[in-house]
């Protein structure tokens, strides 16, 4: 109730804002909202009327510029927004500037901040964290947030004033060959011996025990925050800003340590050319049977699913120390617009469309083979894992890896210490010397 | 073993077909397949299926001809639109440079005062300027001056990065222009332009053909200047066209694939046609520096 | 006196009328970033924020204790001496060896030279499917058993990126010596013959000094390009596995945009043209000396 006081005091601001004219920033009241708990991700609450229109009068025909900061599965979304928006908006047009997320959106912000934002930016929800600050962000309306899930704001949510709409989520873990796991009577693992009994096994019968394609320095970064969510953040969540102000280190510190060990267990335990598979013929391998298990997150699916739609897996978080894992929850796509804009009421029905436009919302939900972050809206693809995903749902056994990538950031911290366990990995370092480097980095460990 | 090779090639510069000749066909031969091969991949991808792509052989053929990765590759890369501005902003780029380079070599290398010797020095400088590295400097000069997001603007960059090795290229070609001819020239009264534009330039004409035809290789494949200087639609090149199909695409490269054959065939068609005078204008000024 | 004397003055204006037109978009397009680069090198700018902290020398005092900066000018080094020594000496040989009267010239010349109509991105791209997919297929084919995974190895990465960057543009700087070649008169030769020079002596003493004005311009471009290389590696390493293709660019750009050091990635394209332009001095006068000799 508390919640939909305060975004209903927030809309009220924004409302008043709009119609005076001052885009977003402004003085919105906000002041001393408490920071929201966070809510697993479920399909509950009550239904938003997903027909009333906001800013809705564009009489004119207005350009917006959107700069879109996408992952390969992404990537097409585009088209199917452009198609909705024409049906419902015929006066808006959007100019996309599609770019790489992982390479090329940072550049590209830091290009448009020094002279001026594109109306609406498509990133992810951790980019909130990075911007936000600058105050070149616009606050969302409530309106269009309230059709979200209330998960989906937490991490995007700055001094009580939200900058971006999560448009889907994906999840993270180990998925592996249900049939294998079957055909070998292998349990899902919750501890490290559990997983290690499965490794001896798959060496013994000759079956890889993990698919990875390492030459994507990306896809060691990321397994590393998932192995580091469950074996520090899970029992520390501030792990990262006591690193900053120098309590913990990656030197000293053996549950963080054990988290990039874990990098080992999977090199040793993966195909010798690793370092020259990409993500696609990993995937290709996992499929034909190659190989158990594979730790990775939901854009392996649509992959996964394209090689052969019968193919059967599931999901499991990566056994940590203490055999507490939990599933690891990615709020991806994420809406930003700019503070600046002059075009609002128009950023509004863009809002309004990804919003409140449920057909689009599906269709890019099973083009994605992401997760639903809008209320009352299920993607209809199926999704082998989804009966894992709502098992530790219902367990409570899931965590917002936001948590840690906001703490630690993506580009130039753990995208950077990838790179030193990559060296590490192929012997061109040592462990201790890959642990110093990240502790060298702890300058620009933060976004801010 | 090597040199043994050149050698055997060297005893019949320009004569009859030998045993050498022969051999020295065979090993280009073999030579140009390997170079090829990574042609023919290209072109053997652009016409698969993205099922084939992952499950069958990378050396096997596609099952059938199918035209879907070519179609969708046409309509990403709006290559009427791409394709136009690459070829008008090289091609301005390129007349530019040829112009202003020729004049200020020139000067250069004519004038003694010490003022020009120091402007081929900071010409040169220009060589050496990584602008990857400057990226945001020049975006910020460029946004400044309004030069973002124009056709004069981008071709004003190319213009800015290629003087230094225009300049230079052009330095070396002026030792073989006579100087009694201008001498001449400007007994009969000649003010230093109309000594430049009719005495001079006519002179330079293979050593611009050289320039324009190595500039516009840079341009033609730039990809971080146009990507810096141009987001709008209309005014995209080809290859900021084909690398948002690329990093978007890396799980189904069977179209980025025909995407690149699209973009190469017109401009390799191109130089075949025109390899005579590619040579030509190479020769004589690349090589009589 | 007074007359050649002003003359002379109004000669040097309009030379200087010649000379400042592209004086001026130089100076704008590149050394004004440039030296804006050199400000933002003393700051700790974020590339972002509207204030950018002065640091005085602080970034360069960085610079020098930096491993990783200095692998990366490791990397660079080793790049652009393998490129200039391999893809001169291979663009002279296959230059000769088109030269030396084989059938089908243009079509060699052709299939040499396409691969530099590709931009440096795709060819990155080509070459990592080339290493990783391809060519392993042919080693099942053939069942032999050669490492071609030279991107999954940072003792391998150098020579896998070599063949790319030389597949590239080997073609190009052979067309320059082809040139070259062609343009040199016959009848030297015969002069050589006649005084009894052989085949190598002909190609020292008459081939490499004719060629000499095309081997300056291969050189430097060979040089400058590699030791800016950047385009290949995204597409293809990505600076990796771990750091053992990173050249400077690559580190600098992840630097100052990745890591949001941009201040701190200006020191380093500072130090990188300071560098640059030491190396161009002395090879240009090196080169342009052994010309005149000639």
């Amino acid at each position: 109730m508390k919640k939909k006081l305060i975004s209903l005091m927030l809309g009220t601001t924004m409302v008043v804002s709009a119609l005076t004219g001052c885009g977003g920033g402004g003085d919105a009241a906000g002041g001393s909202a408490p920071a929201e708990t966070p809510a697993p991700a479920e399909n509950g609450g009550e239904t938003a009327d997903a027909t009333e229109n906001a800013g809705s009068d564009v009489s004119e025909p207005v350009t917006l510029t959107v700069l879109a900061g996408q992952s390969t599965t992404d990537a097409g979304i585009e088209d199917m927004i452009d198609e909705a928006l024409a049906a419902q908006y015929p006066n808006i047009t959007l100019e996309w500037e599609c770019v790489d997320w992982g390479n090329d959106f940072q550049p590209k912000m830091q290009q448009y901040m020094q002279s001026g934002l594109p109306d609406i930016m498509i990133g992810k929800a951790q980019d909130v964290a990075t911007y936000a600050p600058q105050g070149i962000l616009g606050e969302i309306d409530a309106m269009y947030l309230d059709r979200g899930l209330d998960a989906a704001r937490e991490n995007v949510t700055i001094d009580g004033k939200t900058y971006g709409l999560v448009y889907n989520a994906l999840y993270q873990g180990v998925y592996y060959n249900k049939t294998m796991f079957a055909e070998n009577g292998w349990e899902i693992p919750r501890t490290q011996e559990d997983l290690q009994a499965i490794i001896d096994d798959c060496k013994a019968k000759g079956i890889t025990p993990f698919a990875s394609h390492m030459v994507d320095t990306w896809s060691i970064g990321n397994v590393t925050m998932q192995f580091m969510m469950n074996d520090v953040f899970n029992h520390d969540p501030a792990w990262g800003d006591k690193f900053r102000a120098g309590e913990v280190s990656f030197s000293d510190d053996q549950a963080a340590q054990t988290a990039y060990q874990y990098n080992q267990l999977i090199f040793d335990n993966t195909y010798p050319e690793t370092f020259s598979t990409e993500q696609t013929d990993c995937d290709a391998k996992m499929v034909l049977g190659e190989a158990a298990m594979k730790v990775s997150g939901s854009w392996s699916i649509q992959n996964f699913l394209d090689i052969d739609e019968s193919f059967d897996f599931g999901i499991f978080p990566f056994p940590n120390q203490t055999g507490d894992s939990k599933l690891i929850f990615e709020p991806n796509i994420t809406i930003m617009t700019s503070a600046d804009s002059e075009h609002q009421d128009a950023i509004n029905c863009v809002l309004d469309v990804l919003t409140g436009n449920q057909e689009l919302a599906v269709e890019i939900y099973d083009y994605t083979k992401t997760a639903s972050m809008l209320k009352d809206v299920s993607p209809t693809f199926t999704n082998p894992s989804q009966a894992d995903i709502d098992k530790y749902a219902a367990d409570g056994m899931i965590v917002d890896v936001t948590l840690g990538n906001n703490q630690l950031v993506w580009g130039g911290f753990q995208e950077e210490n990838a790179k030193d366990i990559a060296a590490w990995l192929q012997g061109d370092a040592s462990f201790e010397d890959a642990l110093k480097a990240s502790d060298g980095r702890v300058g620009t460990s933060s976004a801010n | 073993m090597a040199w043994n090779k050149k050698k055997q090639a060297e005893d019949v510069p320009y004569q009859r077909y030998t045993r050498t000749t022969l051999l020295v066909q065979v090993i280009m031969s073999v030579l140009a397949v390997l170079f090829i091969a990574p042609l023919l991949m290209i072109i053997n991808y652009s016409f698969k299926t993205k099922k084939e792509l992952y499950l069958t052989s990378p050396l096997s053929l596609p099952s059938s001809f199918q035209l879907d990765n070519y179609k969708k590759a046409f309509d990403k890369l709006d290559l009427a639109t791409t394709f136009t501005n690459t070829f008008l902003y090289t091609a301005v780029s390129v007349l530019i440079l040829a112009l202003l380079c020729g004049t200020t070599a020139w000067a250069i290398a004519r004038c003694r005062a010490r003022f020009f010797k120091f402007c081929y020095i900071y010409f040169i400088v220009g060589i050496l300027i990584p602008y990857q590295a400057l990226f945001l400097p020049i975006y910020i000069i460029g946004y400044r001056l309004n030069l973002t997001n124009t056709r004069y603007g981008i071709i004003f960059m190319y213009v800015a990065t290629g003087i230094s090795f225009g300049v230079f290229l052009m330095n070396s070609f002026m030792s073989t222009v006579p100087i009694e001819l201008e001498e001449a020239a400007r007994i009969d009264g000649c003010s230093v332009f109309r000594t430049y534009f009719t005495v001079v330039m006519p002179l330079l004409k293979p050593a611009m053909a050289t320039l324009i035809i190595m500039q516009a290789f840079q341009i033609w494949n730039d990809y971080l200047l146009a990507s810096l200087y141009v987001s709008k639609k209309d005014l995209k090149t080809l290859t900021v066209a084909i690398q948002s199909l690329f990093s978007a695409q890396t799980s189904d490269y069977t179209t980025a694939m025909a995407a690149i054959v699209i973009s190469v065939l017109p401009i390799a068609i191109l130089f075949m046609s025109l390899q005579k005078y590619f040579i030509k204008g190479m020769t004589v000024g690349a090589v009589k520096g | 006196m007074k007359k050649h004397n002003t003359m002379e003055k109004n000669m040097e204006k309009q030379y200087l009328l010649l000379v400042l037109p592209g004086l001026i978009i130089f100076t704008i397009g590149l050394i004004i970033p440039l030296l804006l680069a050199f400000r933002y090198s003393f700051t700790s700018w974020d590339g972002m924020s509207a204030e950018k902290p002065f640091v005085g020398l602080k970034n360069y005092l960085d610079l020098l204790q930096d491993a990783d900066f200095r692998s990366a000018w490791w990397f660079t080094l080793k790049f652009t001496i393998g490129n200039t020594i391999i893809q001169n000496v291979l663009a002279l040989l296959f230059a000769v060896a088109l030269d030396s009267g084989i059938k089908a010239q243009k079509v060699y010349r052709t299939a040499f030279f396409v691969p530099c109509l590709i931009s440096a991105l795709i060819v990155g791209f080509v070459w990592l499917k080339m290493f990783s997919n391809v060519l392993p297929a042919v080693n099942d084919l053939l069942g032999t058993n050669f490492n071609f995974l030279l991107f999954g190895d940072g003792k391998t990465v150098l020579s896998g990126l070599l063949i790319a960057n030389n597949w590239q543009w080997v073609g190009y700087w052979m067309l320059i010596y082809l040139a070259g070649l062609q343009s040199i008169p016959g009848d030297l030769y015969e002069a050589a013959k006649v005084d009894g020079a052989g085949a190598w002596t002909r190609f020292k003493n008459v081939t490499i000094p004719m060629l000499a004005p095309a081997i300056t311009i291969c050189v430097v471009g060979i040089t400058t390009g590699s030791l800016k290389v950047y385009d290949l590696l995204v597409s293809s390493t990505k600076g990796g596995p771990g750091r053992a293709s990173t050249s400077v660019i690559y580190q600098t750009y992840t630097t100052a945009i990745n890591g949001r050091q941009y201040g701190y990635g200006s020191a380093m394209s500072v130090s990188l043209v300071i560098v640059l332009l030491l190396v161009a001095l002395i090879q240009v006068k090196g080169l342009k000396s052994k010309e005149v000799q000639q």
